[in-house]
């Protein structure tokens, strides 16, 4: 007979586990953002605006109940009129990053940031 | 124990690690190097049974004699596989040694979690400095944390299976 080097393994979860699980779960904060290079408009689900973030440029789009004044500036973009009541996205503030976006459900206006897929994983 | 019986468990484990890892390499990856690495299982019950040097060894002859096997030896993939290997013994053993509240769960992703990130600081030192590994890096620690999950819980279902048959044995 011999003695197992195992002795008090037999629980499947202990403490540290989670201590460990959390630690490595922390690294989602740390999960690379990639930069936008486009951005894409579209009202009312039909007509849809594709734009540069390169070029700064201020555009009234006319959606369902009013004008949304979109402003592209330094790669960023931003609302700053709107006709809805809440304003909820003139309070998103500005977006620059792969898949931000701002939606605006009254004017029916959706503002989304394309960009490029993650490169240098594709080899 | 024999030292029959335990160069016996010791040939099983090495040869079970050695054909999963083969096998293993034959699923399509969706990110390069991103997989579940089962093979780690049996070189964790092996540290767990007989201790470091054993599982030193299962760990190199996992490596060694499955690149072998995949035509792949002396590439940079065997390089990655190696040094990962022997990283990620090192720390589950020093995990079992010193982890009084780390069981077999918190052990194995521990293992997958340095195998990974061994694995793209070499690759980032030595062969792309400029490449954005490191800007990856997340991605593959998360992958690490479910794929180590994974073959921990693994580990202990076959833990607690074995620990009856090889004491009888």
């Amino acid at each position: 007979m011999f003695q197992l080097r195992s002795s008090g393994r037999y629980r499947p979860i202990k403490i540290g586990d989670i201590a460990i699980i959390i630690f490595f779960l922390s690294s989602l904060f740390f999960l690379p953002k990639v930069p936008g290079e486009k951005v894409e408009i579209r009202v009312d689900n039909s007509k849809e605006f594709i734009y540069p973030l390169s070029k700064d440029r201020t555009l009234d789009i006319k959606g369902a109940i009013g004008t949304t004044r979109i402003v592209i500036k330094d790669g960023r973009v931003k609302v700053t009129k709107a006709p809805c009541p809440l304003k909820l996205c003139k309070k998103v503030g500005w977006i620059s990053k792969k898949g931000e976006q701002i939606i605006c459900i009254p004017n029916k206006v959706y503002i989304r940031i394309e960009g490029e897929e993650y490169d240098g994983v594709t080899e | 124990m024999e030292l029959q019986s335990k160069i016996a468990y010791i040939s099983v484990f090495t040869a079970a690690s050695i054909s999963i890892f083969v096998v293993e390499s034959y699923i399509p990856q969706p990110i390069p190097g991103i997989r579940l690495g089962l093979a780690n299982i049996f070189i964790l019950l092996t540290i767990i049974y007989f201790g470091f040097k054993e599982g030193f060894l299962v760990g190199i002859l996992k490596s060694f004699m499955g690149s072998l096997l995949l035509g792949r030896l002396l590439s940079p993939s065997f390089l990655f596989s190696i040094s990962g290997t022997i990283m990620s013994v090192i720390i589950m053993w020093l995990a079992i040694k010193f982890g009084k509240h780390i069981s077999l769960l918190g052990i194995s992703i521990i293992g997958a979690e340095i195998h990974t990130i061994t694995q793209i600081l070499l690759a980032t030192i030595l062969f792309f400095p400029e490449a954005s590994f490191i800007y990856l890096l997340p991605i593959y620690v998360l992958s690490a944390l479910v794929a180590g999950s994974i073959t921990g819980t693994i580990s202990y279902l076959l833990f607690t299976k074995l620990e009856r048959k090889i004491e009888i044995a």
